[in-house]
């Protein structure tokens, strides 16, 4: 049994090296225009409790908030239809195109999403491109598959019989979705927005390309500091205060779901 | 007689080949796509040709192999860097690049005093940021770094969000002051804000944005523009008339700890030659630092092009390397804070 776990205590031992690299660099004064660092300081974390670098949290935040929530809603039907259509046809084509995005990959969905919020295929009458909207768009886009997969799994293993029971009590259908089967998946629905949300507060590339420079996630934030501005132990700092929000947020999430599990 | 003597060459041959591969390749750190290429074919044949030593390539971004490098420091991955000038002293910085010996360089000599960048590291060829744009997509004239400020420019220009230096210093400039006293560009900056429709963070978005027509002007690369220009993209590459463009030079070193010291200055030596620069820019429509080198007549007279110590002076401003590694990480907060962000 000890030797199973083997493997799990050597990535945590890979990870607590990493992010133990990643708090000593955190620590250390940024002299600029040198890649030597100089002294203990707290500085680094100073500089990015600053309003304009928490207001990156802030935006990160609502993007995430607003892709979980809406990525949530356009997932659910997909899902249900997935899980309940009595046509195998229809559900090897409805899993076909949902899977589909992940063999394309994330840059080159990127890309097109660029073409089409752009003005050059369609006519928007509203920016899209590097607007929030836009970048909205890209994530939402790109969390569907998953939450898709994961609402389908859970809404699968509701009975069918307790919706039969609830109609032929005399609930509508939209009553028996509100009173029996969204309650009956929310496994699914916690679980998936969990996930969509820790990974789009992590995202990169879609505010990378669709953000144009001017929609920044805290990843993005990152990278600026560490690779454009050479300025590694702020990006580490910034880094640091990124995974503890996300820590905390995710805590408060598990802790809510888990008080409104059925 | 004869078969003595064609023993003898072919033991002469063989003993040489042997060295060559014994001492292994030279390897040189590059930029990917079309730099390495050129480089490969233009510099890298020619001296295998000469020494009998392969090169080989480690390509990756600016960034990237900077932060691959001081993880080697000490035992180099790779013998020869490229890198951009002010990216350059970030090694220095950190004792990453091995000081030339001048004296294993003779064609040093008639490179342009401005691409002796420091004793460290020496230009290979150099460009301009500058005004590119589509004229198809807008409709006045842009001659001047003035006109990015015209109100009919609204939302159509982009420029690089990793290094706003160059429009920071045109702001400063413009203002009567320059890049050490940038903060006197800071009101002329914020009134060009509504023109700016986007920021690219690498050359291929750039030319995204340009080819789509979505940020039809840019400050741009006057390579990336004449590249643009051979792929059929009717841009217009602006030598602005009321200050002169950015000068960019991408430079040569020597890394420290490197066991290959010596064919490493051949390396270097053989790219500073009067030839090879002639093929560089042929190949990259760069700026020769070689004053001697023969450029194409189309070439001539456009932006980022220096044939004469003059020109290298009066037709682009070179930004102090120094004073511009170390402000760079003060721009580009101001600039993220007041430009960038909404």
């Amino acid at each position: 049994m000890k030797l199973l776990l083997a493997p799990a205590v050597g990535v945590v031992a890979v990870f607590a090296a990493a992010l133990a690299a990643l708090l000593q660099y955190s620590v250390l004064e940024f002299i600029p225009g040198s890649l030597r660092t100089g002294g203990f300081t707290l500085a680094n974390f100073r500089g990015v409790l600053a309003p304009g670098y928490l207001d990156y949290v802030w935006d990160t935040a609502l993007l995430s908030v607003a892709t979980t929530g809406l990525t949530l809603v356009a997932s659910y039907p997909i899902a249900y239809a997935l899980a309940r259509t009595p046509s195998r046809r229809i559900r090897s084509w409805l899993l076909v195109l949902t899977l589909a995005p992940f063999f394309t990959g994330a840059i080159v969905r990127t890309y097109a999403w660029m073409l089409v919020l752009g003005n050059t295929v369609v006519t928007w009458p509203v920016p899209m491109l590097f607007t929030e909207r836009g970048v909205l768009v890209g994530l939402v886009h790109f969390s569907m598959p998953t939450m898709i997969l994961l609402l389908a799994a859970a809404i699968s293993h509701v009975d069918p019989v307790y919706e039969r029971a609830a109609t032929s009590l005399g609930a509508r259908p939209a009553r028996v979705f509100w009173r029996v089967t969204l309650p009956l998946s929310m496994p699914g629905v916690v679980s998936g927005s969990l996930i969509v949300f820790a990974w789009t507060f992590s995202a990169f590339p879609t505010p990378e390309l669709l953000g144009g420079g001017k929609v920044k996630m805290i990843a993005n934030v990152v990278k600026d500091l560490a690779l454009d501005s050479f300025n590694w132990p702020g990006a580490a700092a910034f880094a640091m205060l990124a995974l503890a929000v996300t820590l905390a947020l995710l805590a408060g999430l598990s802790r809510v779901a888990a008080g409104r599990a059925p | 007689m004869l078969v003595r003597l064609v023993t003898l060459v072919l033991a002469t041959l063989l003993a040489t080949a042997g060295v060559a591969h014994a001492q292994g390749p030279l390897v040189v750190s590059s930029w990917g796509g079309n730099w390495k290429d050129t480089v490969e074919r233009v510099v890298g044949k020619a001296f295998t040709a000469k020494t009998g030593v392969p090169v080989e390539f480690e390509v990756g971004g600016t960034i990237d192999r900077l932060a691959k490098a001081r993880v080697a420091k000490g035992s180099p991955l790779v013998d020869i860097t490229l890198t951009t000038t002010h990216v350059g002293r970030l090694y220095i910085s950190d004792g990453l690049f091995a000081r030339l010996d001048m004296a294993k360089l003779p064609n040093a000599k008639q490179i342009a005093r401005e691409a002796i960048r420091s004793e460290y590291h020496v230009g290979a060829w150099a460009y301009v940021y500058t005004i590119v744009y589509r004229p198809d997509l807008v409709k006045e004239e842009i001659t001047r770094w003035a006109d990015l400020w015209s109100p009919s420019l609204r939302g159509k220009i982009a420029m690089p969000d990793f290094d706003p230096s160059h429009i920071i210093t045109i702001a400063a400039l413009m203002e009567g002051g320059n890049e050490l006293s940038w903060e006197k560009g800071q009101e002329r900056l914020r009134q060009l804000k509504p023109n700016i429709v986007a920021f690219f963070s690498t050359d291929a978005q750039s030319q995204d944005l340009m080819k789509t027509g979505q940020a039809p002007v840019q400050v741009m690369l006057s390579v990336n523009a004449y590249h643009l220009q051979e792929q059929g993209i009717g841009v217009r590459v602006v030598q602005p008339r009321d200050f002169p463009g950015i000068v960019g030079i991408d430079t040569m070193a020597l890394m420290a700890g490197s066991k290959k010291s010596d064919l490493a200055h051949q390396f270097i030596d053989l790219a500073l030659s009067k030839e090879v620069q002639t093929e560089l820019v042929k190949s990259l429509r760069a700026g020769p630092t070689n004053t001697g080198a023969i450029v194409p007549a189309p070439l001539r007279g456009q932006p980022g092009i220096f044939l004469t110590a003059s020109e290298w002076k009066e037709r682009g401003y070179i930004m102090n390397d120094e004073a511009r590694a170390k402000t760079l990480p003060a721009w580009r907060e101001w600039f993220t804070a007041n430009i960038v962000k909404k």
